[in-house]
């Protein structure tokens, strides 16, 4: 590489018109003919710059003329040299500079790529870090509402076991005495026909108490919270209690219809699908503002799937609602109106089934929500 | 630089001037043009200078020819000493031979001498040179004036540097002028003599390498 210092050759100095135009000028001048050549003539004066010769000239029979010519043609080339000297140096400090910026600037890509990156790691980790934070709290809300349910559930079934034990057997031992009764009684019409009614009663009472034993179990399955391990459940079951739960919550009778058809047992976790349903019917009652309102609970057993369906013809979900349902904490009710984790919850449950949720939802016309789990 | 063509048979060699600004870098080669009468001798460039002061740089360059017919040539700069001008003077510096570094002696411009030294240092480091391999001397200028720190306060100061002993100069009146660059010379030849065999390819001794190229009026350099 030529650095600014380099000894420059004639023709860098001068080009080759304005050489042949200073010398016939020189020529002019003198009246003498002269030659200059790069290559050593005989009898010729050296041209220098530097110490370095860039030429011989020659001026046949007049070494004076020569010489003086030389001389000046030196002069000449020396203000040139320096001229081209301060150039190339500018240009080669230009050069430097310029390498130098852009030595800094790839350091600086350097630096900022591996800030661009760290940045970019940090935002996986926060993210990360809210997702295990939203997991938790879901957790945790999930377990505390389903304790206070189960304790709920618990007590309730605690308090009516004993009553509707008695009231069983109690009911029994009446319909015994009826029949000893009936013996001792005239054999005329009116007294059968009230036996006959006595007996209806009975036998009613019968069958209510046996329902009510079979929510106070519903509601032990419910309150059994802690179960850790799968056992087989029926989902109609689990959506009888759920619906009776409900409804005492909301302390009136509401219109659920249900149509299920018989399922095979599905292996679960009963107090979690119950809760999951829980939550579903709960959205679903709250979406019935309007008077008419229905909803419909079906179940359906398929090949390889069952479905459960919970429709409802409330106020249905806005379309850009729709996405963000299953977002913990998102809730379209007031503040202070639910938490907004209860689709949440359900989802989760039926994932944990390795099952799927469905939401169909047209705003004004209502709501479908499908559960689809596969038999094992 | 060492700049040597074998097929040419030509040696070019680089002397740099360098110190912090106005130390008197200039004047030193405005001697030196003056005073030495080499064998060869080119004319002085004093390259653009603004108020004096150098903006790209000067040069003067002296030659020998070698008894084999080597032609030898001493490339003489100085760089501009003003501190924003330090790519220039990193250019200039480039593959230099030898170093003369001007310090100023007046007491205020200690800070601006340590300053350009270190530069020097940096710049050499920048360059792929060490300070401590280059032939480099040391002279304190402008001696003749009131209030110079004391010579022996200097001498004590670099007693146990390489650089060791320092010359002392006034420039502007022509003294210590030739005797730096002797001494330089005396540092730079044996580093060519190792490399390119002067003495016995070329038939230049130490003492004809710095007779020739340091002679000055009077004295025969033949
Ligand atoms: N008194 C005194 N003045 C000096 C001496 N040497 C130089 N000077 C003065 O110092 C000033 C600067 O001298 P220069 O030779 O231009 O300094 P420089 O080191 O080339 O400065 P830059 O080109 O700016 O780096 C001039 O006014 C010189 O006359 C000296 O030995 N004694
Ligand atoms: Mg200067």
């Amino acid at each position: 590489m030529r650095s600014f210092e380099d000894d420059p050759k004639l023709l860098d100095m001068l080009s080759p018109e304005r050489l042949k135009r200073l010398l016939s000028l020189i020529e002019t001048l003198s009246s003498h003919s002269l030659r200059l050549e790069e290559k050593y003539l005989k009898e010729a004066e050296p041209v220098e710059f530097n110490l370095e010769c860039l030429a011989w000239l020659h001026c046949p029979g007049r070494p004076d003329v020569q010489q003086a010519a030389a001389r000046l043609l030196e002069f000449i080339l020396m203000y040139v040299g320096k001229y081209r000297l301060a150039a190339n140096m500018h240009h080669d400090t230009t050069r430097a500079s310029y390498a130098e910026l852009e030595r800094q600037n790839i350091a600086l890509q350097v630096s900022e790529a591996r800030f661009r990156l760290l940045s970019e790691e940090l935002q996986t980790r926060v993210d990360a870090q809210v997702k295990i934070i939203e997991k938790t709290q879901r957790q945790l809300y999930e377990s505390a509402r389903l304790r206070a349910v189960g304790q709920l559930a618990a007590g309730v079934a605690h308090e009516i076991n004993n009553p509707v034990g008695f009231i069983s057997s109690n009911l029994r031992v009446a319909s015994d005495y009826l029949n000893e009764i009936s013996e001792k009684l005239p054999d005329d019409k009116n007294t059968h026909l009230m036996l006959e009614d006595f007996r209806a009663l009975l036998s009613e009472s019968v069958s209510g108490a046996r329902r009510i034993a079979t929510i106070v179990t519903d509601l032990k399955t419910f309150s059994n919270i802690d179960q850790a391990d799968f056992t087989p459940c029926s989902l109609n079951a689990l959506l009888g209690t759920t619906c009776h739960l409900l409804q005492a919550e909301h302390k009136a009778t509401l219109p659920l219809r249900m149509e299920l058809t018989e399922l095979s047992p599905l292996a679960g976790y009963p107090a979690k699908l119950s809760q999951a349903f829980y939550n579903i019917l709960d959205n679903a009652v709250k979406a019935l503002e309007k008077e008419g309102g229905e909803i419909r609970i079906i179940s359906r057993q398929h090949q390889a799937t069952q479905e459960i369906i919970i429709e409802d013809n409330g106020c249905g979900i806005p379309q850009d609602v729709q996405a963000c349902v299953f977002d913990p904490f998102f809730t379209t009710r007031p503040v202070g109106a639910g938490s907004g984790l209860g689709l949440t919850v359900a989802r989760d449950v039926i994932a944990a089934h390795e099952g799927e949720i469905q939401l169909d939802s047209q705003e004004g016309q209502g709501t479908r929500i499908t559960l689809r789990f596969w038999n094992k | 630089m060492v700049d040597y063509r074998p097929h040419e048979r030509k040696l070019i060699l680089k002397v740099v001037f360098y110190g912090p600004a106005l130390s008197g870098k200039t004047t030193n080669l405005m001697q030196l043009h003056n005073l030495l009468k080499p064998q060869r001798k080119g004319e002085l460039m004093v390259l653009e200078t603004r108020d004096d002061r150098t903006l790209f740089f000067d040069l003067l360059p002296i030659g020998l020819r070698g008894e084999q017919g080597l032609d030898l040539r001493l490339k003489i700069y100085t760089v501009p000493g003003q501190v924003q001008h330090d790519s220039t003077r990193k250019a200039v510096l480039s593959r230099a031979d030898g170093v003369i570094f001007v310090a100023d002696s007046q007491p205020l411009q200690q800070d601006n001498n340590a300053n350009a030294f270190e530069n020097l240092a940096e710049n050499l480091t920048k360059l792929g040179m060490t300070i401590e391999q280059l032939p480099l001397v040391i002279q304190f200028n402008k001696r003749d004036l009131e209030g110079a720190v004391a010579e022996s306060e200097l001498r004590m100061r670099w007693r146990e540097t390489p650089w060791a002993p320092l010359c002392m100069a006034s420039a502007l009146n022509g003294h210590g002028v030739v005797e730096s660059f002797r001494a330089l010379l005396e540092r730079l030849y044996p580093q060519l003599n190792h490399e390119f065999h002067l003495h016995s390819n070329e038939g230049i001794s130490a003492e004809h390498f710095i007779r020739q190229l340091s002679a000055v009026a009077g004295e025969d350099h033949a």
